[in-house]
């Protein structure tokens, strides 16, 4: 499993500079929180590292292969898949077929449509999905959305996986819940996460490591209890809140 | 149900074609001819089948591949003569070479655009042959092939059984999933691997492919190829509403709606082409409207059953 | 002298005919900015537009400015009737429209042309006519210009402005325009979304028509139930010319288009300055989607 690292980079959109040389590395079977305020650039950090957009300068690396000039499906194929902020299902297909395209179009690049299917149900098990499996996906709840953009990652074989604000709008129950799937996840297939959430008792549990942006730099970096203590993390976040962690 | 994944549906247009096969030999000459007629439009249907039907890109400009697989049978007979089978190969290579480069254009312009491109590039292709001396300008190419109902019958059966099993072999495998999934949402389609670029060019390819094979056929069975007939928009519009009426993206859909709207046509001579026409419009708009998947789609949606056997 | 008089006169024919363009593009562009669907029949009803001044003048000795008139009253009512028969079903109670829909109007208006332009055969047949109106030419310095052309031309301009001027200054056009940058944001300022919305398209079928009647100017023998075909293509190339929705962009993309072809007809034939012409379309979609001005 290979460590992902972006070097110094930057994007600038119409005069805007989103992100200012930002570094961060993602050694492999960890997990790497990703916080700041709104328009730190987290976001644009994200859609970079999975070729959704292309750095202005600077670059991101796979092991040793650079990545950031290779179109969003290539670099799926080389381990690194993304969430949807907002879930994007395939609509008219199955809870199972959404799945089974990740299997087949994913690094694994499975082509027995049975194979797929079953490594499908597999994951759907898995994410305590089983029961939704037939519906058409346009059909789940929200929250049953979420676990489909987990679930789709998961089957591309990625290693290296972006959370993309997956714990947010859930209640305390259902955060509770989310966070103990995917602990449990972590228990039975090994990839490296790099979460980006505004929801801190996620972050702060999961996460081994935290990197905080400020209007695209990064302001600091460490442990999650070394992050929150951070007098410039502090100030970054007005109104920040130091108990929202889960009980 | 199913025999080596092989479904209802592929062993009866199996049969079908097989029935179609030797047809010439056991009914009058006359339904030949009928035939080869609707066989043609089934080509058209099947064609713009693999890239609107499929991805869900409507190619309104689609007669340009028509167009130009007619030309290249018109010009290499009457300039070389050229064999027309060969022809017609000629025509197929043309079809898929031209829209290989056109797609890799078009293709990135999101739907609406995408369709008026197509557009654009029919209507231009049109007047820059009506310019072009070498291949008759405005008064067109006229051939002295012959009548060969024979020929002409198997030529198009086979265009119309390669395009058959090449779509249900896309439908049913990997291939397939990415297409659903493309027509689906193609952003969410890249995020998990799919190679939308390449998929999306390799249909549209085919499609060009095929519609150049056919008007090669029709250039061959008119013996002469005539600029206005020839990238006529009104090609465009028919292949769409057969797809539209018979079920976009199935193996099924594109010889039902060759079957509902050209059938009733012989059944009723009195009624002129442009009438049928106007039905055929309207038909389209309350089906956009009110029946989106068409009739396979909606058989398919409808009962449960139908939907393992038809594909 | 004599070379200048020619490229003068070419130039000119080239902005007039543009405008005449533009006038006919501009019911396109007012739908496709506000209520964001493309009329793929758009160029049937400039047909009819252009067979209800030909009829009007056959039986009513009506001339084409007049003519314009009625059209735009009538359209005015067609417009309503395709919002609702099309439109409304897609649009209702949503706050943007999707992909689906997009589609679905496609291949609904799709059908509709086909229905239409071949309907007209029937009606019509397929002769070709026109209108014989010419009220004689006015003299600009060397060149010499033909009224009627210069009729449709200000009246062409004068409705542009005068739509542009109905959305920026008045409150029903205000309101368009907020539809058009957020659905939402009409309610909140306390206007029916489908009120204006189909206020818009009414609009934008009243200056099709009225388009289509001014044409018949420049198409003494051209009227014909595939005409269609021909000035729906022209008039999607002018909105993207001039960037959907930018009201002036008609003008812009219509003038750009006219004196393109204008200028071009002088050293290619016809046939191959219409295809260039068209041909434009493709670079500006992929360099500059939003119009060739910012």
């Amino acid at each position: 499993m290979p460590t992902l690292h972006t070097e110094a980079v930057s994007k600038e959109f119409g005069g805007v500079q989103a992100l200012k040389g930002v570094t961060i590395s993602l050694p492999a079977g960890s997990t790497l929180g990703l916080i700041g305020p709104n328009g730190s650039g987290k976001t644009t950090l994200l859609n970079i590292i999975a070729g959704l957009e292309k750095p202005t300068s600077g670059a991101v690396m796979l092991g040793e292969t650079r990545i950031d000039h290779l179109p969003a499906n290539a670099i799926v194929k080389l381990g690194v898949a993304k969430t949807h902020q907002i879930p994007r299902p395939f609509a008219e297909m199955t809870t199972r077929e959404n799945v089974s395209v990740a299997v087949m179009y994913g690094r694994r690049r499975i082509k027995d449509t049975k194979r797929s299917l079953n490594e499908a149900d597999r994951l759907l098990s898995l994410l305590g999905m089983d029961a939704r499996r037939d519906l058409p996906a346009s059909s789940l709840t929200v929250q049953e959305k979420k676990r489909l953009e987990l679930a789709r990652a998961l089957a591309t074989g990625a290693e290296v996986i972006l959370l993309d604000e997956v714990f947010a709008g859930l209640s305390s129950d259902e955060l509770r819940d989310s966070i103990q799937l995917f602990r449990k996840i972590r228990g039975e297939v090994g990839f490296s996460a790099l979460i980006v959430e505004h929801v801190m008792g996620a972050v702060l549990t999961l996460a081994e490591r935290v990197v905080v942006l400020e209007e695209g730099a990064k302001i600091a970096e460490g442990t999650p209890d070394e992050v929150v203590h951070n007098e410039a993390v502090i100030r970054a976040y007005l109104g920040f809140e130091e108990n929202d962690s889960p009980g | 149900m199913r025999i080596a994944g092989l479904g209802v549906t592929f062993f009866g247009l199996l049969a079908l074609m097989l029935l179609l096969l030797i047809l010439p030999f056991a009914f009058p000459f006359s339904t030949s001819v009928i035939l080869i007629n609707l066989l043609f439009y089934t080509a058209l249907a099947y064609s713009i089948n693999f890239i609107t039907g499929m991805t869900g890109y409507v190619s309104f400009g689609h007669v340009v591949f028509l167009g130009i697989g007619a030309y290249a049978l018109g010009a290499s007979a009457d300039v070389y003569g050229l064999d027309p089978v060969l022809g017609v190969l000629l025509g197929a290579a043309l079809g898929l070479v031209f829209a290989l480069a056109i797609g890799l254009v078009t293709l990135r312009f999101r739907g609406v655009y995408f369709a008026i491109s197509t557009v654009v590039i029919a209507l231009a292709a049109l007047n820059i042959v009506l310019e072009l001396p070498q291949l008759g300008g405005s008064q067109g190419i006229i051939l002295n092939l012959g009548f060969q109902p024979y020929s002409w019958y198997y030529t198009i059966w086979g265009i119309v059984l390669f395009e058959m099993l090449i779509t249900y072999y896309i439908n049913r495998g990997k291939l397939g999933f990415g297409i659903r999934a493309i027509k689906s949402d193609e952003d969410a389609a890249r995020s998990v691997g799919v190679n939308v670029s390449a998929l999306k060019l390799y249909l549209f390819g085919l499609s060009g492919l095929f519609a150049g094979a056919g008007g090669a056929v029709f250039a061959w069975t008119t013996s002469g190829v005539f600029p206005y007939e020839t990238f006529s928009l009104n090609f465009s519009l028919q292949m769409l509403a057969m797809i539209i009426i018979g079920g976009v993206g199935t193996a099924l859909g594109p010889i039902l709606g060759a079957v509902v709207v050209y059938l009733p046509s012989y059944y009723f001579l009195t009624v002129a082409i442009g009438t049928q026409l106007i039905i055929i419009g309207f038909a389209v708009v309350v089906i956009a409207l009110f029946i989106p998947e068409g009739i396979v789609g909606t058989l398919k949606r409808r009962s449960a059953s139908l939907r393992e056997l038809l594909e | 002298m004599v070379a200048l008089a020619v490229i003068l006169s070419d130039l000119l024919f080239g902005i007039m005919l543009g405008c005449v363009f533009a006038v006919v593009a501009h019911g396109l562009n007012l739908i496709w900015g506000v209520v964001k669907v493309v009329n793929i029949a758009h160029g049937e009803f400039i047909m009819l537009g252009a067979y209800g001044a030909y009829f009007l003048n056959v039986f009513g000795g009506f001339n084409p400015l007049l003519s314009a008139v009625v059209d735009g009253a009538l359209g005015i009512f067609v417009g309503y009737a395709f919002y609702f028969s099309f439109l409304h079903r897609e649009l209702r109670g949503k706050e943007r429209i999707t992909l689906r829909s997009e589609m679905v109007t496609l291949v609904s208006t799709f059908g509709l042309s086909l229905f239409m332009s071949n309907l007209a055969v029937v009606a019509f047949t397929g002769d070709f006519v026109g209108i014989n109106w010419s009220p004689g030419t006015v003299a600009l310095g060397f060149l010499e210009l033909p009224l009627g052309a210069l009729y449709v031309t200000i009246l062409a301009v004068l409705i542009i402005s005068t739509s542009v001027v109905f959305l920026d200054r008045t409150y029903i056009g205000n309101a368009i325009k907020a539809y058009s940058q957020d659905i939402t944001a009409t309610q909140l300022v306390g206007a029916n979304p489908t009120k204006v919305a189909s206020l818009a398209t009414a609009l934008g079928f009243s200056i099709t028509m009225a388009g289509g009647a001014l044409l018949t100017v420049w198409i003494p023998t051209g009227i014909n139930p595939y005409m269609g075909a021909l000035y729906a293509p022209i008039s999607f190339v002018i909105v993207v010319l001039g960037g959907p929705g930018k009201m002036l962009g008609s003008l812009l993309g219509g003038l750009t288009l006219g004196v393109v072809i204008d200028v071009l007809q002088a050293f290619v034939p016809v046939s191959l300055a219409y295809a260039v012409a068209f041909l434009l379309l493709i670079p500006v979609l992929l360099f500059r989607p939003e119009g060739i001005v910012k």
